[in-house]
């Protein structure tokens, strides 16, 4: 490569006054490495470059420097100015400082409002953990329970069928002979007014032996009702809310007879 | 004016790395003049805009002096860059149009800057004062490219000239300058 000629295409000042471009800088630093020659033609530019504008200096106003000194005395964090902006009044610094502390302030209230509700809702959560499990642990026991009533040996099955009165109505009963435990399935009992409830009976010797009351919304759910050793038959009647000592027969839902009527 | 202490520029550039206030107050009493007299050549109308560039210019030293790399050009030079490109981002900038609002917005701004270029040197100072010792067709051009920050392809399509003769002209212009610079 012929260094002089490169030197006097230019490219020295074009370089050093910023007017070279990106591959042409590039390409200059690069042949800087290999050519010493480069460098020093470069340096004397650069010194010839520098002592005219040393004699051209135009002195500054001495406030530009007061406002230097000020900003790198703060450089911990420094304000760039904002060159799109109105030049920064002697005011700005103050706004800005005051911004930054109801910033600060409105940041802490904010974290701490943040953790305080996070910690609520922590405490809600296994608040709900802890409810979760009791109900699944109930749960699990009404299906225990159910798969116990539906396999025990011991539990006979009494289909209750409606009577003249109601012929749609049905239920049936699970009743444990061993555990006395008495079970009462709604199939269809029509709704009924608010005064009054559906009651259970058991008949023992021709006797109403009362087994509690139930509503027809509790449809589709296994109620445990009181229990009883003897039955002959079951039968469900229409009371007053609350329930009666004896069965008002002539409104007799329905009957189911047990093994023990034979 | 240059303190008690005086530094060689290696020294300096090595106080100014270790964040040494004193050297940088060397360097603005020495300095500052100089790159406010190229900014002021940028920035022509308009004194307190240029105060602000040379704060800027300043500040900017001091935060980026980790990046100068002595290997690419002596202090001056980089500081120079750092000052004309400030100049010249400040001229494009909205305040710096907001204090110009009372011109009339030309129809072709392009046609504009280069009547002003041509108009503007009677008083010029510095760089600029050199550059009425070149031929117009290369002053315009080194104005365009060095003062105002137009790429060359910028300046070749305002100017409907081949990009390669810009590129010469501004070479050759460069070249005149640096003799008038001995």
């Amino acid at each position: 490569m012929n260094v002089q000629e490169y030197i006097e295409s230019g490219i020295i000042e074009s370089y050093v006054m910023g007017l070279a471009s990106e591959p042409e800088r590039a390409e200059f630093e690069r042949l800087c490495t290999l050519y010493p020659e480069l460098v020093t033609a470069r340096r004397k530019f650069e010194e010839r470059l520098e002592g005219y504008a040393w004699e051209n200096a135009v002195p500054p106003p001495p406030e530009v420097k007061v406002k230097v000194l000020e900003a790198i005395g703060k450089s911990s964090n420094i304000i760039t100015m904002e060159k799109d902006k109105e030049p920064p009044s002697p005011m700005l610094p103050k706004i800005i400082a005051g911004a930054a502390v109801v910033l600060l302030i409105a940041m802490a209230y904010l974290y701490y409002q943040t953790r305080q509700q996070n910690k609520d809702l922590t405490d809600t959560n296994s608040r709900l953990m802890v409810s979760l499990d009791t109900t699944r642990n109930i749960l699990q026991r009404i299906v225990d329970e159910q798969k116990d009533l539906v396999s025990n040996p011991n539990v006979t099955v009494v289909n209750m069928v409606g009577t003249q009165v109601a012929p749609k109505s049905s239920a049936n009963i699970y009743w444990d002979s061993a555990s006395s435990n008495v079970y009462l399935v709604v199939k269809n009992m029509p709704k009924l007014p608010n005064n009054q409830q559906y009651q259970l009976w058991a008949l023992i010797d021709n006797k109403p032996k009362d087994l509690g009351v139930f509503d027809a919304t509790d449809d589709k759910v296994i109620l445990k009702m009181k229990n009883t050793q003897k039955a002959q038959a079951f039968a469900i009647t229409i009371e007053q809310k609350g329930g009666s000592p004896s069965p008002t027969l002539q409104k007799m839902q329905s009957m189911g007879k047990t093994l023990q009527s034979q | 004016m240059a303190g008690p202490i005086t530094y060689t520029e290696q020294e300096l550039v090595q106080a100014l790395k270790e964040r040494n206030n004193q050297a940088f107050g060397f360097l603005y009493d020495n300095y500052a003049g100089a790159l406010y007299s190229i900014i002021k050549q940028i920035i022509t109308d308009n004194s307190e805009l240029a105060n602000d560039v040379l704060q800027e210019v300043f500040i900017n030293i001091w935060r980026k002096i980790e990046t100068y790399d002595q290997t690419k050009g002596r202090l001056f030079t980089w500081m120079l860059n750092i000052a004309r490109n400030a100049s010249i981002d400040m001229l494009r900038s909205k305040s710096y149009q907001n204090s110009q609002k009372n011109q009339e917005l030309p129809d072709n701004v392009y046609r504009e800057v280069t009547n002003q270029t041509i108009i503007q040197n009677v008083d010029n100072i510095g760089l600029k004062k050199v550059l009425e010792t070149l031929r117009p067709e290369h002053r315009v051009l080194v104005e365009l490219a060095y003062f105002k920050g137009f790429t060359h392809e910028e300046i070749a399509e305002m100017m409907s000239i081949p990009l390669g003769t810009v590129k010469t002209r501004i070479r050759n212009a460069l070249l005149q300058l640096r003799g008038y610079l001995k």
